[in-house]
């Protein structure tokens, strides 16, 4: 079963456009969501929990159109925007009070847990929290109201090493049981090599590849050669560096016949990024 | 619709807006004063602080990510600032009581405090209703072109109804003269204000929902 699926989806801004963004996410998976600041995560997941007006496209939670069955399904999805806070000035208790009410399933117990696992304390301000327990507070709300997809901006930016160590863990012990489904978009890459099990990568606005993680980093090669070989492949590469030793390039793995002294290498989720931005200024300069 | 309004009370109008109507009830207690000015302070005071409030803690978004259709959440909002105005208005009123039986005698230039001056104020701040909240349901967050054009309309209102309050005898005799020992036609008046603040504040919602419906939260 589908928790999620985004198709067609097609937004258009002054200067920017989403554009025919589709992506699908499997219930009780973790889907990684990358992409350049500016290239549209958050106004794909604007779109999904429809807080802004597509286009064109459908998006679909637990198999429901979101638009149609907008109420049913917000008491199943939990989102958390890193770096939006709302009441800051207020007691974690005080929040709470007002949140639960809003959701049928709210679980007390449940809740409570969290608070004890998350080390929360529900004296503390919002504003006395740190980013990482900020997020996990997001965390405990969503869960507490039995929220069966999370949809997470940017959870773990900000947060230190030691910090998004943890809260990957969380998620992965979230999904363990395959009822809660994951998307979270991030720009720090390695959190996803440590997590995800699908990767969407989105640039400028269009969606460049989703797949399985280890099928969406070997459907790219990582190219080293000299600037003779560099012109051999030049023409197929996706964008390349050149070096004084030669050239660093990343190519699609269909367009590349293993040869000679070429060395390929399966490229991080990072290089994958940085080369396809490469691209994008090319094609704008 | 009621947690949306609770939501509101507890974390969006901060408490001192709640005892507000207190104080500024209490200048109802000045004798012979231009009574106008007491709801006013809600439109100057306690309307740019509660949604200067909301817009700095990001309600919209916080609001739009709860299973909330958006028809409830204007409806929540006006609701939240009715219940502000008749809070004012009310203890003012109870105020305005005190007034006419401490100083029995005075003699009024600006409106008295009788029935029919608190159906002048609810027009006035119907007035204010309909313009305000349309014009904040255009983005939602932004309060300051809103705030402005409605105060000025309310002012504008209050201004001309006490001018020909002094200046119209007709006007001046049916507020401070014969009267105002009219219960029946004191009376009406408050009735017609009621009538006019309820339509004008509906129709101002019905505007609100439609424009808000168009909202793109950010």
């Amino acid at each position: 079963m589908l928790a999620l699926e985004v198709r067609g989806v097609t937004k258009k801004y002054q200067g920017f456009q989403l554009k025919d963004v589709s992506f699908q996410l499997e219930k009780g998976y973790i889907m990684g969501f990358i992409g350049a600041n500016g290239a549209g995560k958050t106004t794909t997941i604007k779109s999904i929990l429809n807080m802004i007006h597509i286009d064109s496209g459908e998006v679909r939670v637990m198999g429901k159109n979101m638009v149609e069955h907008e109420i049913d399904l917000k008491q199943e999805i939990g989102c958390a925007f890193g770096g939006i806070d709302f009441y800051t000035r207020s007691k974690i208790k005080t929040l709470t009070d007002v949140i639960k009410k809003f959701y049928k399933k709210w679980d007390d117990t449940t809740y409570r847990n969290y608070l004890r696992r998350f080390k929360l304390d529900e004296n503390k301000k919002i504003a006395e929290l740190s980013t990482g327990m900020k997020v996990k507070f997001g965390l405990a709300l969503a869960l507490s109201h039995g929220a069966k997809l999370l949809i997470l901006d940017e959870p773990t930016s900000g947060l230190d090493p030691v910090a998004r160590d943890d809260l990957l863990d969380v998620f992965q012990e979230l999904v363990a049981d395959g009822e809660i489904s994951i998307l979270f978009s991030t720009h720090i890459t390695s959190d996803l090599e440590k997590c995800a099990d699908y990767i969407t990568f989105i640039e400028n606005g269009q969606i460049i590849n989703s797949a399985e993680k280890n099928e969406f980093m070997e459907s790219y090669r990582l190219l080293n050669g000299n600037e003779s070989q560099l012109e051999l492949v030049k023409e197929k590469l996706i964008s390349y560096k050149v070096n004084s030793f030669g050239f660093t390039g990343l190519i699609h793995s269909r367009d590349f016949v293993p040869s000679a002294d070429i060395k390929a290498a399966t490229p991080s989720l990072e290089e994958i990024m940085i080369y396809f931005a490469k691209k994008e200024e090319e094609t704008n300069v | 619709m009621y947690n949306l309004v609770m939501k509101d009370l507890k974390l969006g109008v901060s408490p001192i807006f709640l005892i507000m109507p207190l104080l500024t009830g209490a200048l109802m207690l000045i004798p012979g004063w231009i009574y106008f000015l007491v709801p006013l302070y809600f439109c100057w005071i306690t309307v740019p602080n509660v949604f200067a409030g909301f817009k700095a803690q990001n309600d919209l978004i916080f609001t739009t990510m709860m299973p909330v259709t958006k028809q409830d959440m204007v409806k929540a909002r006006v609701a939240v600032i009715v219940i502000l105005e008749i809070l004012h208005i009310a203890i003012a009123m109870i105020f305005g009581a005190i007034t006419l039986r401490l100083y029995p005698d005075l003699i009024y230039y600006f409106f008295a405090p009788y029935m029919g001056f608190w159906g002048l104020c609810l027009a006035m701040l119907a007035i204010f209703n309909l313009i305000f909240i349309p014009m904040y349901y255009k983005t939602a967050y932004k309060y300051g072109k809103a705030a402005f054009a409605s105060i000025a309309a309310a002012m504008l209102f209050a201004g001309i109804a006490q001018w020909q309050g002094i200046g119209n005898s007709y006007v001046a005799d049916i507020f401070i003269g014969a009267g105002a020992d009219n219960t029946a036609l004191q009376l009406s008046i408050l009735i017609a204000g009621i009538v006019i603040f309820v339509a004008f504040t509906a129709i101002a919602y019905r505007i609100g929902v439609k424009r808000f419906l168009k909202v793109e939260a950010q």
